[in-house]
Order: structure tokens, then C-alpha cells, then sequence
């Protein structure tokens, strides 16, 4: 953000320079499809609707195809971008219903194989995750506005991947230096050995991303032959986890209405630890046969607490679920979210309740083995058709763990003792009920090694007079380390949410940093609220009240020796400026 | 190949930014050479909030403008962060009418969802 008025001056005209130097990055309505050479792999759109609307620019073959849109393959977000652009911009106008049904078209018949859009589900999930971009260019040009996850929910023919870069270049000018080209050697410099790939950032990540990915793939063809409309209607069982919540456990019933891949689902959940219970009431498109868009409402109509300036419950008033449905359509997964910035959010996994028993999750997540003798634990399953006939032996923990008896049983729960030896080995259990397996649902462990803060590395954002907010809630997780005895590692153990005391440290990045005193605040419980926006006049300079800190987390055993080190964990933690512009496609749930 | 208009929108609104623009001592730096250093960003911060304009180069807050609204018009005008500030040349032409002074006037400044 430090750019010199002189910089920006030079950056300006050299822009203008380039822009009327090539007159190709004119943003396009024609382009692909219009040299012969790159033509015949384009998809026709057999749509009355896209036709009538979009050929008036984007023009249409013998074929049936259309320039650019059929060389191009989306997720529901990519189409609503990119026709909220055509009216923007654009000169389209369209009405919202004709909109939903382009987006639904083309997110079906010109969108993204299941194997193609599941590393790429995190962006529509809106999820915090750090990406991985592989390739050195594309992660120089083109992700320093914006996610890898936007760009790899997309397919495209070459012609196509260079028409997004003239988008760019067209719209934005200064993308040019922001990374699109390498800025020219000086004068004196020598020349750069042979063999050096001179070629500029932007066209190398072209390269790149024509070949990773490409309009026509094996995945595509394969599943556009295979797609049709998925049958959900039903009763399924919904497990979950929020931060900061802990676990969730309840039920949605998914009903058809008059058109195939649209449903309405109501829903009850209840979070374990607190025991709170949510009913909500919902309608989804399900776009590709597998990529559930939705949306549901409490039956308030508003938040339960309506004086809360923010619900970190599943009570909020609207809440979108991005979900991806299983080939068989027995599993439902995906991620329910809320909040200004998007940063509340269920991970869900949805199971399908057939005419056979189904156990699906239990109230704990970690069960301690005794270091000497054996333990007594009680323990509920969560499930559905639990059979009135059901004994201890039906239910199967593996080695070292005995199912003593049943102290409590319906269709849907079941209370179990166990009897746990101090020989039983650790690791993760499935449990078994009679024929049915919730894989991995209990851990079993002998000693709580370290901790570590969920999410580890955190943003916030001040807000709350002209911008909203944006919270952040850190938990703070115990871990066992695994047989390799190193902590940090994959075989590691994770014994689920720990009580800890939280705490604010400086992290020095300025000689006197003072941020801690700025930021905002964190609870008891490990919830951030951060201060205002704007200038602060009792800071140097009039700073805004940002900062990066450390969130520290200390957790003491209730039963360790009074002089123990107890455990530690930290997260680094951006508390920033709001976002001004908000590019977000909740349509395609609607 | 069909001329659009809003290709002619966008390129009138190029014409009037320089038309405004060269009167400005801005313009005078060019004469001061080549840029000394890339321009100043996150690289490699790539969490999915989108990164750039909320964290400087190191991944921190310290080498963001202070306040920040001072750097909101550049930002704006160039549209050097289309992603996270509204751009001036296209989308967002009025963003700023009823602020004159970001530092002063940000509550008049509204949050836009292209
Ligand atoms: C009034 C003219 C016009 C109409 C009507 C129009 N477009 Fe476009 N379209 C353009 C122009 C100009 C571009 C190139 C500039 C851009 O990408 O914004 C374009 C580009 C595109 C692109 C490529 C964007 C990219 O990211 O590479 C897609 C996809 C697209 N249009 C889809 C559609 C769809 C779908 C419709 C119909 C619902 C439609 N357009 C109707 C003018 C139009
Ligand atoms: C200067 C910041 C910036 C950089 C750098 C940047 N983008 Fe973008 N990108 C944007 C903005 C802003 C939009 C939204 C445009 C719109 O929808 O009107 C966008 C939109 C997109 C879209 C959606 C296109 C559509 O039709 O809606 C894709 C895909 C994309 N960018 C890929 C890339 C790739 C690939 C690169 C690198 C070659 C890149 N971006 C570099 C700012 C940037």
C-alpha cells in the first residue's frame, strides 16, 4: 500500500502507454470462437433463454455456439460474476428470474466436473484457508488481488485464459504493474543468459493455466454424459462443528419442489456442550447434479437475540449453505455460513437415513485411557433407526474397550457404559453399530501433549460506525502426539476443544508497538470484537486502530503439580481495514 | 467486430482521467526516472480473505497508509486494489461525490457490492 504519489504518475502513463499500445486488451464480447483455429471445441448452448439474451453480443455459430460463453466452463459464482458484469457494464439488462435461470443453466451444462470443483469448494464455502498456488507466475500476477480459489473454479480454452488477462488489463490498468509484466531491465544492466524465460508473468500464468485448465477434460466429459438431476428428498442426519461451539448434532429433512434439482429442507440442530437447539427453514438449487446453493432462515425471522449485534449461533436470521453432494447421493457435505465478512460458519456432513440402522457421531470426542486398571466411561451415540432390540455387543469400539451395558436407548440416541483398560491402545476408533460405521468418531488418548489455536493465523477488521465488523473466534484444540512421538505431525491426535485463558501479546513490528491497546477485544470465551474504523486521533499519526498481535492461549491441567508449565499456544492475528467494495455472489443460493 | 459501447465509456472516462490528472504535480514526477522499487505488496500472504490491500508486505499492519483513508483515493483512482477499494475508471464512478476528504469525510463513504 505504500505507493508514492510519483508512482503511481509513472504507473498511470505507462498504463495508457500499454493500453493504446495493444489494442487486444480491449475487454472482448467477441473473441474466442471467432479464430477458426481454436473453434471446434466449444460447447453449444442449447438454451432458448442464453440465446435470446446473450447473442446479441456474444454472437452464435452454426453450431449453436456462443462467443466466449461457450468456451468457458464456470461454478455458479464465476456465471453470476461475470453476468452481474454484463450489467454492469455492459449494457444487459435482464430481469432477476431470467438471471437465475441463466445461472442455473450454465452453472449446470457449462460448469465444473465434481473432481474438477471439489479443490475449489473452499472458495464458494468461504472458508479461511491458506492456498497453496503452485505455479510461480500465476501466484505473482494473479494472486495478489484476489484468491487462487476464484481462478481455479473456472475452465477455459487459451484464447479464453487471455481474453480474462485483457478483462483485466482492460478494467484495471495498473494490474499491468501489480505483477501482469516484468518491469524492463535498466539501461545498463547485462543481458540475462540465454535461455532465461523473458516472457512476461502474465503470459506464463496463460501457459499455465491453459494447460491445468482446460476447457475439455476427460472429468468433464465423463460426468457431463453421467449428469442428471439428484434424487435427495428424505430424512438425513446432519453432524457438525463450529468453532468456538463445538460440536453439533441433528436432522434435515430435504423436500422436492415442482422442479427437479430445486428443494426445501427444514432443519433442527442442537450443539452438544450447551445444549441449545435451532430450527430452521430453507430452499436450495442443487447446480451439476452435485453442488447444493442455498439458503436458510430461523422461524423468528431475526436474530433469537435480537438486542446481539452479532449471532455466533446457527440462529442468524439468513444463513447460505455451500454443500457438495456424493456421486451416490448418500453424503452431503460442505459449510453453512454467516456473518458480514462471512467469518460464522458450521462445517456440516450430512448422511442419508435408509431403512437400516445409522450411527453417525457421539458427545465426546476424546475418551482418556487410565493409566492403571480400568475406567468407566458413559458415552451417547447419535444416529437414527437404532433397533429396539439393540445389546451391548452390537456396539464395537475395538481393542481394549469393552460396552458394559446400555443404560438408555431410543431410535436416535443411545447411552452406552464402557469399561476402557489402561492397556487399550491409542489412536482413533471407529464405532461400529451392528453393520453401520461412523468412521474415526472417537479418539482414544493417554496424555494431552500440547495445544494449538484454531484457525492459527487469523484476520479481522475493524468496523461498526460506516463498515460492519469482522469478528473472529479462536478455540483453542488438544493434542496427543502420535506414534512418531513429534509433535506437529500428521499422526498426530486431535482430543478436540480445551479450556484455556486467553490473552493479547504485542507483536513488535514497529519500535514502541502499541497495537495491543487498539485492536479490540478478546472474551473469556476467545471471541475477538474489534474496535472502530477510522482515523484514531490519540494515535501517532492518526492511525487506524489495526495491529497484528499474538493470541495466546494457556491451558492448566486441573490435576497437575502446582508448580507445572502449563500449556501454551499462540496465533498470529491481523486486525485490519474494512473491505470497500465486496465482491460476493450470494444469488446463486437464492 | 461490433463496437461497444461501454469499451467507449470505459476509454472516454481514460480521457477525461488524464485530462483532470496532468494538471496535477503528479505528473511532474515522471520526469524523476523509473520506479526505484516494485510497488508494495503481500507476496506469498494468500489467505482467502483477499489479500493486498488489508496487510503490507511483511503480513502486517505497520507499513499501511496512516490512517488508511489517506490512501483510500489513490487506491480509488488507480484502482490499484479493484478488489478491496471500488475502482473510479468503471465500476464505481461517484464512489467519493460526497466526500471530499476521506480522512475527514469517511462516514459518507458507502460499502458497494458489484
Ligand atoms: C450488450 C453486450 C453484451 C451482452 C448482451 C452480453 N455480453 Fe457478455 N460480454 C460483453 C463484453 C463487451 C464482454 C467483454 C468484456 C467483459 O468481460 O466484461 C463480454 C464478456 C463475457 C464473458 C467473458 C468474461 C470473462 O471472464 O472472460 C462471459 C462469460 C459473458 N460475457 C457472458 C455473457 C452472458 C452469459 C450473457 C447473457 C446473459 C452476456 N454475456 C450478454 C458484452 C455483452
Ligand atoms: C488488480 C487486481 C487483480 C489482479 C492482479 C488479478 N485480478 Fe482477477 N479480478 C480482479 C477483479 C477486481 C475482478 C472482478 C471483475 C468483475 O467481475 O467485474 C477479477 C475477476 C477475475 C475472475 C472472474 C472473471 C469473470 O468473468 O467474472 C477471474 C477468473 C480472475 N479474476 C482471474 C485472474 C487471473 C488468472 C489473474 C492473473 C493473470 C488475475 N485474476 C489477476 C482483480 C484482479
Amino acid at each position: 500500500m505504500q505507493i508514492t504519489k510519483a508512482l503511481v504518475a509513472v504507473v498511470f502513463s505507462l498504463v495508457l502507454f500499454f493500453c493504446w499500445a495493444n489494442v487486444s486488451v480491449q475487454p472482448q464480447a467477441q473473441g474466442a470462437g471467432q479464430a477458426a483455429k481454436a473453434g471446434d471445441d466449444g460447447l453449444p448452448v442449447n438454451n432458448a433463454l442464453v440465446v435470446q439474451k446473450c447473442a446479441s453480443c456474444h454472437k452464435k455459430d452454426d453450431k449453436g455456439r456462443l462467443t466466449r460463453i461457450s468456451y468457458e466452463r464456470l461454478s455458479p459464482e464465476g456465471w453470476q460474476q461475470a453476468i452481474k458484469r454484463m450489467v454492469r457494464l455492459n449494457g444487459l439488462s435482464l430481469t432477476p428470474e431470467d438471471a437465475r435461470a441463466i445461472v442455473k443453466y450454465l452453472g449446470t451444462y457449462h460448469g465444473l466436473a465434481p473432481e474438477e470443483a471439489k479443490p475449489a469448494m473452499y472458495y464458494a464455502e468461504h472458508r479461511l484457508q491458506e492456498e497453496t498456488v503452485p505455479d510461480e507466475s500465476v501466484r505473482t500476477a494473479c494472486t495478489v488481488c484476489h484468491t487462487y480459489g476464484r481462478i481455479i473454479s473456472q475452465r477455459r480454452n487459451k484464447e479464453e485464459w487471455d481474453l480474462l488477462v485483457n478483462m483485466h488489463v482492460g478494467y484495471f490498468p495498473v494490474v499491468e504493474f501489480q505483477g501482469f509484466r516484468r518491469f524492463p531491465p535498466p539501461p545498463d544492466a547485462p543481458p540475462p543468459p540465454p535461455g532465461t524465460d523473458t516472457r512476461h508473468p502474465a503470459d506464463r500464468a496463460v501457459e499455465y493455466l491453459s494447460k491445468n485448465f482446460p476447457l475439455q477434460t476427460p472429468e468433464w466429459s465423463a460426468w457431463s454424459a453421467n449428469m442428471r438431476a439428484p434424487k435427495l428428498a428424505g430424512r438425513w442426519l446432519l453432524s457438525g462443528y463450529q468453532i468456538g461451539r463445538g460440536r453439533v448434532y441433528g436432522e434435515v429433512i430435504i423436500e422436492p419442489t415442482g422442479v427437479e434439482d430445486e428443494f426445501t429442507t427444514k432443519t433442527k440442530i442442537q450443539y452438544l456442550k450447551d445444549g441449545a437447539t435451532i430450527t430452521r427453514n430453507g430452499r436450495s438449487i442443487v447446480y451439476a447434479g452435485y453442488s447444493w446453493r442455498g439458503r436458510s432462515f430461523n422461524d423468528k425471522g431475526k436474530t433469537a437475540d435480537a438486542n446481539a449485534a452479532v449471532t455466533t449461533t446457527t440462529d442468524a436470521a439468513e444463513l447460505r449453505e455451500v454443500m457438495f453432494v456424493s456421486r451416490d447421493w448418500s453424503q452431503i457435505e460442505g459449510r453453512w455460513f454467516w456473518g458480514d465478512y462471512e467469518e460464522f460458519g458450521l462445517d456440516v456432513s450430512l448422511r442419508r437415513v435408509s431403512s437400516e440402522p445409522l450411527v453417525i457421531s457421539a458427545n465426546q470426542q476424546a475418551l482418556k485411557i487410565p493409566a492403571t486398571a480400568s475406567a468407566t466411561e458413559s458415552l451417547t451415540l447419535y444416529g437414527a433407526n437404532f433397533p429396539a432390540d439393540l445389546r451391548a455387543e452390537d456396539i464395537d469400539f475395538g481393542a481394549g474397550v469393552k460396552v458394559k451395558r446400555i443404560a438408555n436407548a431410543s431410535a436416535n440416541a443411545v447411552t452406552v457404559e464402557l469399561e476402557i483398560a489402561s492397556t487399550a491402545p491409542v489412536g482413533k476408533r471407529d464405532i461400529a453399530l451392528r453393520r453401520s460405521f461412523a468412521p474415526g468418531a472417537i479418539t482414544l488418548y493417554d496424555k494431552v501433549d500440547y495445544i494449538k489455536i484454531n484457525p492459527d493465523n487469523a484476520l479481522a477488521r475493524l468496523g461498526g460506525v460506516r463498515f460492519p465488523k469482522g469478528y473472529q473466534q479462536f478455540e483453542a484444540i488438544a493434542w496427543q502426539r502420535g506414534a512418531d512421538n513429534k509433535p506437529q505431525t500428521a499422526d498426530d491426535l486431535n482430543l478436540g476443544p480445551i479450556d484455556v485463558e486467553w490473552s493479547i501479546d504485542e507483536f513488535p513490528s514497529t519500535y514502541d508497538d502499541d497495537d495491543k491497546n487498539y485492536i479490540g477485544t478478546l472474551s473469556p470465551t476467545g471471541f475477538f470484537t474489534p474496535s472502530v474504523e477510522g482515523p484514531n486521533p490519540k494515535r501517532k499519526f492518526e492511525r487506524n486502530n489495526y495491529g497484528e498481535v499474538w493470541v495466546v492461549a494457556t491451558h492448566k491441567a486441573k490435576d497437575a503439580a502446582p508448580n507445572a508449565k502449563p500449556l501454551t499456544a499462540r496465533a498470529y492475528f491481523v486486525v485490519t481495514v474494512p473491505l470497500y467494495v465486496k465482491w460476493d455472489q450470494p444469488e446463486v443460493g437464492r | 467486430m461490433k463496437h461497444l459501447t461501454a469499451i467507449n465509456r470505459k476509454a472516454k472516462r481514460v480521457e477525461e482521467y488524464i485530462a483532470v490528472n496532468e494538471e496535477e504535480d503528479d505528473v511532474f514526477a515522471l520526469q524523476q526516472g523509473p520506479p526505484q522499487q516494485r510497488p508494495h505488496y503481500p507476496v506469498g500472504c494468500s489467505l482467502v480473505f483477499s489479500p493486498g490491500w488489508e496487510v503490507d508486505v511483511t503480513g502486517g499492519t505497520a507499513g499501511l497508509c496512516q490512517p488508511v483513508e489517506r490512501d483510500l483515493y489513490d487506491c480509488y483512482i488507480s484502482c490499484y486494489w479493484p478488489a478491496q477499494v471500488p475502482d473510479h475508471l468503471n465500476n464505481y464512478p461517484d464512489w467519493t461525490s460526497k466526500c471530499a476528504n476521506a480522512t475527514k469525510d469517511w462516514r459518507k463513504i458507502d460499502l458497494v457490492f458489484p
